[in-house]
């Protein structure tokens, strides 16, 4: 289209500016050729007319001396005659330098010429003999009316002629007379050429000029007799007409010639000749015959083109006529003489007219074809950079597009990825389910000692954590699809954490590594946010530590940089009522699920560092360890195992809490990770200020323990707390430390404490111990000062002794540590027993221990009674490892503050009642029996029912004696296949609980409507299934449910059963009617759903509904029964 | 039949059974259940689920042999066979339920028509092996001796 445009724009444009040009030019050029014509063809006018006029005087003259000289006619008279017309036509001739010859011819056959020969510039006379002139004078008379005819001229041919050269300036004779034959030289007209008496024209050549001539002829009339005496002629060249054609023709190029009527050449502007030069004399060529090439080739043009109708008369003005090789312009003019009627041709080539335009139309059209070339040219270069841009562009977006398929396709196979997660989760929760059940049945069994039941812990514990990775490969899934939603719920930070280390501690300890725990103690106690994942980012950052420690420690930093410090850093003083209220709104709360927990912004950013002495990380892999599959040294892959992505995952958890890790330059071998995490804190959480006086108690510290570092941090948290410490770290510094101090004590040496006590704190020693109060000496040994290889042990052991009375002791074990040994301690009543590693919540209740112990003495002043009992009671920290972990969220472990010292009492007593209930209660340790147990205390009625209640949890655990422990629970199942419904009913059956099964959602609503309406016990038949096992009594006997178990896909499949015209409903609307049925109303009754769905999305939904649990099947009957009792408990 | 050989004979099948997958945890749970107050629990329970499967599966075999599938159905059946024999602890049935469930989301017909007929195979598979037991149990129960009680 474009090269189109532009081609058609170049030709108009060439063509305005030709055709305009050359119509002015051609206009131009014909008002030159025409002009150019017209100058030869005036000339020959003039020829002619000077012809005529020459002719016209000498027969004036002629007349008028033939009449003066008519009268006598004498004979020499007659010579007279003659002599006078030789001069007067001598003068004539003279006069006129273009005239050929003047010729006179008399009736009397005497001739009289003048002739001028241009070639040779001679002038003749010739004249005829007289002799003869009377002979033809009387022929004359013969044939006088017959006029002048040929004959008698023919006759003159005898006639003698003669010719006289003259000069031709005077006329004088200059030489002799010749005798030349006649008419040899010149035309001599004749009488015979005037035979109508008027004048004649005529062209003529000669022998002695090669251009024709133009004679012209007149009588010379007698006046009185009308006769016609003498024939005047004048002959002319047309040399000067070639002449001026040449020169014009010269000045402007081309060709021209003259013909005449017949086609003779007359004048042409070359040199050619005109005349042929026959055997008969010269004669006139035809223009087409003509020597000269563009002459002929002109003239046949015209004779071809304008053959049959070619009419001299009309003038013709033919354009680019191609003669040769070149265009020509021909034209033609006509010039009417009377008688001798003129052709004038002139040949212009078209090079001198048109040559510059054709020149600049040439290079004009040069000019555009190239220019409309190079914008052509230009045109398709944008245009092939323009479509390659564009194809460029199409290229890109052909990638992008194949992109997103190849998206698209990922996307669908991770999808496949999550579905066979949810499906192999489901695999594997199954066994995993069936270890934690067996553990569960382990651990109720009587026959364990203290060692087994802590080794079955810390299996049950290492399941759980298990069971949780399980569960975090789930949601590992689901932080790669970006889907993971962290759960936003109250847990306590410290417990979890020490879980952790207690689990970690178990592997530590083969390794021969520390491991300390290290919190300041403005650490928040309870926090928001996902417990499972903040301990999922420890258990990653404690176990890659784990790996790559060979030996040394590690240390778990964590500190708090609050946003709302005042609040928070104060320590409050110790208020008996405050706490108390605390630890029950707590409860309370707890048991609201979360209600009244305010969500006001109350974030806090809480540091943590993870310290460790193992090989380190070189400085370049700082960033790259956070990448999959990145370890920073690929060779330890073997050696220590691992897929690499437990960082990946920490970091992108870190992230997800708004929180940053990196690694930390550190001085020293090993690896320093720093993260911090962003993290709500409950509003009232912040007034619970756990802290314990010590200072109070005045108490004194010996640590004794391998780890330097775990020593050193504990000791400074001590004394920071009012607490005296001394420092051990080898059995020989221990016994040396307590001979000095005990010792010393008794003699009252105050300058016992010079090593680490301040003089205030021992000045208060003093007084305390005046005031018959006295300091509590509390040693803490590490089992791993004893020398367990030989038998020195025993030994040492022995020379503890003599301090049991002065002092008390805490032992620290390992989980390695020798069965003898911890038999021996039994025996020897050090009932205070907590598993490496020490942290200061085991201090704590250590203290606690130590302190309430002192007040029941106190109280009691039986000391020697309680020494048996507290070996039970002591073991608290035990179990509360145990539990730490699993009930982090419902356990309050350090809620032992002052209140605790009610604590040890009711627990001596349950552990009478049961000896093996107290750990149960310890597993199951919830608030509510923590907040119940004081005001219990003077009250034996209450104890005993809360006694109850443990003992309820205790068989709760076991196969047999957990038989009835639902007992007094109405339970509505909805559960649609039939197995299921049976298994399920006989399970909870069996539990003791009295069981409704309805069929799909519908009929539970139903039920449930029916329930809490028709109290008054109308029976009425309700839809049931065949199969349904409820009893007609028990509608009767039960106001209402307790407890909803429902499936979640209930009556869905049922639905498609066309037989069956009732509308189903899906256990998530017969939820969400119940919800609605149960708005306005105090009542809430505990749905639980039943899925066979694995995914934690479906747990979602579940609990969006308005459900309050989740069970997977196959029912877990364990899992079940603890579920049941925990959501009915706050009904009960 | 010399009594304890046939109380060895029980142990041994049972073992094989779940040695071999038949059955799974889920079913020592189901006979722990089982005391003197029902003391046929097991039997109706697992004749319940059969009465069931067989009428899933016919209903399976029902759907599938329609034009067009209605998969969603087809989703849903296999859903519920999959609930009730995972409960009996019918392992290998309930695997097959699993795949076949996979199937139904691709909408693959001619490959949920070879797990139905996997599914009839492993239903029918069970049955025998359990009607074996229940036999064994019974002629134990009629010569007068107790059933012991599968352990690992």
């Amino acid at each position: 289209m474009l090269a189109i445009l532009i081609g058609m724009l170049t030709i108009l444009t060439w063509h305005f500016t030709r055709v305009y040009t050359t119509k002015s030019i051609n206009s131009l050029a014909y008002g030159l050729r025409y002009e150019l014509l017209q100058r030869p063809i005036l000339r020959m006018w003039n020829i002619l007319n000077s012809t005529v006029e020459i002719t016209m005087a000498q027969v004036k003259l002629s007349e008028y001396v033939i009449r003066r000289y008519d009268k006598p006619m004498a004979q020499t008279a007659k010579g007279e005659v003659y002599e006078v017309m030789r001069d007067v036509t001598w003068a004539l001739f003279a006069s006129r330098k273009a005239l050929n010859a003047i010729t006179i011819s008399y009736r009397n056959g005497f001739v009289q010429a003048f002739h001028r020969d241009h070639r040779s510039n001679n002038t003749f006379y010739i004249y005829s003999d007289f002799a003869n002139t009377s002979l033809t004078a009387t022929r004359k008379s013969v044939s006088s009316h017959g006029g002048w005819n040929d004959q008698s001229l023919d006759d003159n041919v005898s006639a003698i002629w003669y010719r006289e050269p003259l000069d031709p300036v005077t006329g004088k004779t200059t030489g002799n007379s010749k005798k030349i034959p006649p008419d040899d030289l010149i035309d001599i007209a004749g009488l015979s050429e005037v035979a109508d008496g008027t004048a004649s024209w005529h062209v003529t050549v000669s022998k002695y000029t090669n251009s024709p001539l133009l004679s012209a002829a007149l009588p010379v009339w007698d006046s009185p007799n009308e006769s016609i005496v003498a024939v005047v002629g004048v002959t002319t060249a047309l040399y000067s007409v070639g002449q001026l054609m040449k020169e014009l023709v010269d000045f402007h190029s081309g060709f021209m010639y003259l013909t005449s009527q017949e086609g003779y050449v007359l004048a042409t502007s070359t040199n050619a000749p005109l005349l042929r030069n026959l055997s008969s004399g010269p004669k006139l060529m035809m223009a087409v015959d003509s020597e000269d090439h563009m002459i002929r080739l002109g003239a046949r043009w015209l004779k071809r083109t304008y053959d049959d109708k070619f009419n001299p008369r009309n003038e013709i003005h033919a354009e680019n006529v191609r003669l040769g090789k070149h265009q020509y312009y021909i034209d033609s003019f006509f010039l009417n003489l009377k008688r001798l009627p003129l052709v004038g041709v002139i040949i212009i080539p078209r090079s001198y007219v048109m040559g510059k335009v054709d020149q600049r139309a040439f290079t004009t059209l040069v000019i555009l074809i190239s220019a409309s070339v190079c914008i052509l040219v230009v045109g398709c270069v944008c245009i092939l950079i323009l479509t390659s841009g564009v194809s460029k562009e199409m290229k890109l977006r052909a990638e992008l597009i194949s992109h997103l398929d190849a998206r698209r396709r990922a996307e669908a196979s991770s999808n496949f990825k999550s579905q066979f997660l949810a499906n192999m989760s489901h695999e594997l929760r199954t066994p995993m389910a069936a270890v934690l059940g067996l553990l569960d049945i382990l651990i109720c069994d009587d026959c364990l000692s203290n060692e087994q039941y802590a080794t079955v812990t810390q299996i049950r514990k290492c399941s759980t954590a298990l069971l949780r990775l399980l569960n975090n490969i789930l949601d590992l899934s689901k932080v790669e699809s970006g889907k993971l939603v962290l759960e936003e719920a109250e847990f306590d930070l410290g417990r979890e954490l020490e879980g952790l280390v207690d689990m970690f501690s178990v592997q530590c300890i083969n390794h021969n590594v520390e491991t300390v725990l290290d919190f300041s103690d403005d650490m928040p106690k309870l926090v928001l946010g996902d417990s499972a994942r903040v301990v999922q980012i420890f258990a990653n950052l404690i176990s890659n530590s784990m790996k790559f420690t060979s030996s040394g420690h590690i240390i778990l930093r964590g500190w708090c940089e609050s946003s709302n410090t005042g609040t928070y850093t104060n320590k409050f003083p110790l208020d008996q009522k405050e706490p108390r209220s605390a630890v029950k709104a707590k409860s309370n709360q707890h048991g609201n699920h979360g209600k009244k927990t305010t969500k006001k912004d109350n974030k806090i950013v809480i540091w943590f560092e993870v310290d460790d002495s193992g090989c380190g990380i070189d400085a370049s892999k700082w960033e790259s360890v956070f990448e999959s599959f990145e370890q920073a040294d690929p060779s330890t892959t073997r050696t220590h195992g691992g897929t690499g992505l437990g960082l990946c995952i920490v970091r992108t958890l870190v992230n997800q809490m708004n929180g940053e890790i990196k690694v930390v330059k550190k001085d020293g071998p090993g690896t320093l990770m720093q993260l911090y995490l962003v993290l709500n804190t409950p509003v009232d959480a912040l007034r619970q200020n756990d802290q314990v006086l010590f200072a109070e108690h005045n108490l004194t510290v010996l640590l004794s323990l391998n780890g330097t570092k775990g020593r050193s941090i504990m000791s400074c948290w001590l004394r920071k707390n009012g607490v005296q410490t001394f420092e051990a770290s080898e059995w020989n510094e221990l016994t040396q430390i307590l001979q000095e101090i005990l010792q010393g004590r008794n003699t009252i040496a105050k300058s016992s404490f010079k090593m680490q006590c301040s003089a205030i704190e021992s000045s208060k020693a003093g007084e305390i111990e005046i005031g018959n109060l006295a300091a509590e000496f509390i040693i803490i040994v590490d089992i791993g000062l004893l020398d367990s290889s030989t038998n020195i042990w025993k030994e040492q052991l022995k020379f503890l002794e003599k301090y049991l009375g002065k002092a008390k002791f805490a032992w620290i074990l390992n989980h390695d540590t020798n069965n003898a040994i911890k038999l021996e301690l039994r025996r020897k009543g050090h009932s205070m027993v907590v598993n490496k590693p020490l942290y200061k919540a085991k201090m704590v209740q250590i203290l606690e221990a130590v302190i309430n112990e002192r007040s029941l003495e106190l109280h009691k002043n039986g000391l020697s009674t309680i020494q048996d009992n507290l070996h039970d009671s002591l073991e608290i920290p035990f179990n509360y490892d145990a539990a730490s972990s699993e009930e982090s969220d419902t356990s309050d472990g350090r809620g032992f503050n002052s209140i605790s010292a009610f604590h040890v009492e009711p627990k001596l007593v349950e552990r009478i009642m049961s000896p093996q209930s107290s750990r149960f209660n310890e597993v199951n340790n919830s608030l509510v029996e923590l907040s119940v147990r004081p005001t219990s205390q003077n009250l034996p009625l209450k104890m005993v029912s809360s006694d109850r209640k443990e003992q309820n949890h205790v068989e709760s655990c076991k196969v047999g004696p957990m038989k009835n422990s639902l007992e007094g629970l109405r339970i509505l199942l909805a559960e649609d296949t039939p197995v299921l419904q049976k298994v399920a009913t006989i399970m909870l059956e069996k539990l003791g609980a009295m069981v409704s099964a309805v069929g799909d959602g519908l009929q539970a609503v139903e039920a449930l409507k029916y329930m809490s309406t028709a109290e008054e016990g109308r029976r009425r038949k309700l839809p049931m299934r065949d199969d349904e096992t409820i009893s007609p009594t028990h509608f009767h006997e039960l106001p209402a449910f307790d407890l909803i178990l429902m499936d979640c896909q209930v009556g869905k499949s049922l639905s498609f059963d066309a037989s069956r015209e009732m509308p189903k409903m899906d256990g998530y609307e017969a939820t969400k009617a119940i919800r609605r049925f149960e708005e306005g109303t105090e009542s809430h009754i505990p749905i639980v759903a039943l899925t066979a769905h694995a995914m934690s999305s479906d747990e979602a939904k579940c609990l969006e509904v308005g459900m309050d649990a989740y069970l997977t099947k196959p029912i877990d009957c364990k899992l079940m029964l603890s579920t049941i009792l925990v959501l009915t408990k706050r009904v009960l | 039949m010399d009594l304890t050989q046939m109380q060895r004979r029980l142990v041994d099948y049972t073992s094989s059974l779940f040695r071999e997958g038949y059955l799974d945890d889920q079913f020592t749970q189901l006979q722990q259940l089982q005391d003197e107050s029902n003391p046929d629990f097991v039997f109706e329970v697992v004749t319940l689920f059969f009465e069931d499967s067989q009428r899933l599966i016919n209903e399976l075999g029902e759907a599938l042999d329609q034009q067009n599938v209605d998969f969603k159905k087809v989703d849903a059946h296999v859903h519920q066979l999959k609930g009730s024999s995972s409960s009996i602890g019918a392992q290998r049935v309930k695997n097959v339920c699993v795949i076949f469930r996979n199937y139904c989301e691709e909408r693959n017909t001619e490959r949920c028509m070879r797990c139905l007929q996997q599914l009839k195979h492993e239903n029918s598979l069970v049955k025998t092996k359990l009607e074996t037991l229940f036999r064994l149990q019974q002629q134990i129960l009629t010569a007068g001796g107790s059933i012991p009680m599968w352990s690992e």
